[in-house]
């Protein structure tokens, strides 16, 4: 059994022990590689929607919009499972250690990320297209310079294959 | 400044409330995270005041796991009505949330906030015993406003 120290005692005499503590006074860090809330970053969406595809439960949804999509993640359909981050080839999604998704049936509703992605206008034939982003672009093209990556980035993907062979025909 | 209170001894006594466990077709993995917070005695589920009951008459506070299956659903519903008013519903898991990984099924057609009014939603699948220790604790500060 352990014995309580003096001041303790006192303390909690006058304050009283039970009832008051509230449970984040855990002492023991959380795990870096718990898998908790999913953050999802617009500029890093290519609209390939592979997450929404491979989410077990549902939790991820696109929507449309006249000028893009609109990414819908429900965090309390989510079971943390990783696929989407996994499956993303541009590293749009990833978990975070913050396991806080406790709340009220009041803000249920709004317990959801909701980020429009913009549809892109091409540099060359002015069509949109969707977005190149630039973790994406460096891992197809590996060991490219910064200003080349921009540049084929701005470009639909018709467009990026006649500027790769010029004068070759490309098929509409 | 912090006001100044009555010490605890002067103070009325505070009635701890009782937890109350319902598996509503769970797939057992929120019932081992909730057993861990019962049984690990460094969880300090101790220090909320609350204690785990099997007795539905005497339950203030109802954690209920899983999605509610047809086969199940009468009779958690019979448990519910037993548990006598005020009381505070806690729901553990995506599962009673949005269905989780069975949303769609044949088997788990009715949400569970459509059946019984939740308070506290805990997401996770299944969340870790510190969420629901923090769910717990929210659930306590509603049970308190309701006595």
């Amino acid at each position: 059994m352990r014995v309580p120290s003096l001041p303790a005692s006192l303390k909690s005499l006058l304050q009283g022990a039970g009832g008051a503590a509230h449970p984040s006074g855990d002492r023991r860090p959380t795990p870096p590689r718990l898998r908790g809330r999913v953050r999802f970053d617009p500029q890093s969406c290519s609209l390939c929607r592979v997450c929404a595809r491979v989410c077990p439960s549902g939790a991820i949804q696109f929507g449309k919009r006249p000028d893009g999509l609109e990414f819908v993640l429900r965090h309390d359909a989510c079971v943390f499972c990783g696929l989407c981050a996994l499956h993303c080839e541009s590293k749009g999604l990833h978990a975070t250690s913050d396991w806080h998704l406790t709340h009220l049936q009041s803000e249920k509703d709004d317990f959801l990320e909701r980020v429009a992605v913009q549809f892109q206008k091409c540099s060359q034939c002015g069509k949109q297209k969707m977005p190149s982003p630039v973790s994406l672009m460096t891992s197809l093209y590996p060991g490219l310079p910064h200003g080349e990556i921009e540049r084929l980035r701005a470009m639909c993907p018709r467009c990026r294959k006649a500027d790769a062979v010029p004068g070759c025909a490309v098929s509409p | 400044m912090r006001a100044l209170r009555r010490p605890s001894f002067l103070r009325p006594a505070r009635v701890p409330p009782w937890l109350y466990r319902i598996s509503a077709g769970s797939c057992n993995g929120c019932d081992v995270e909730v057993v861990t917070l019962a049984s690990v005695p460094s969880q300090e589920i101790d220090r909320l005041g609350c204690r785990f009951s099997s007795n539905s008459g005497q339950a203030d506070i109802v954690l209920i796991t899983g999605a509610l299956t047809a086969s199940v659903k009468d009779r958690v519903l019979t448990r519910y009505e037993e548990i006598p008013s005020p009381k505070v519903t806690v729901a553990i898991g995506a599962c009673p949330i949005s269905g989780g990984i069975f949303r769609g099924s044949e088997v788990a057609t009715d949400p569970l906030d459509q059946c019984i009014p939740v308070d506290i939603n805990v997401p996770g699948c299944p969340p870790r015993p510190q969420a629901i220790l923090e769910g717990i604790a929210r659930a306590v500060d509603v049970w308190r406003t309701r006595t």
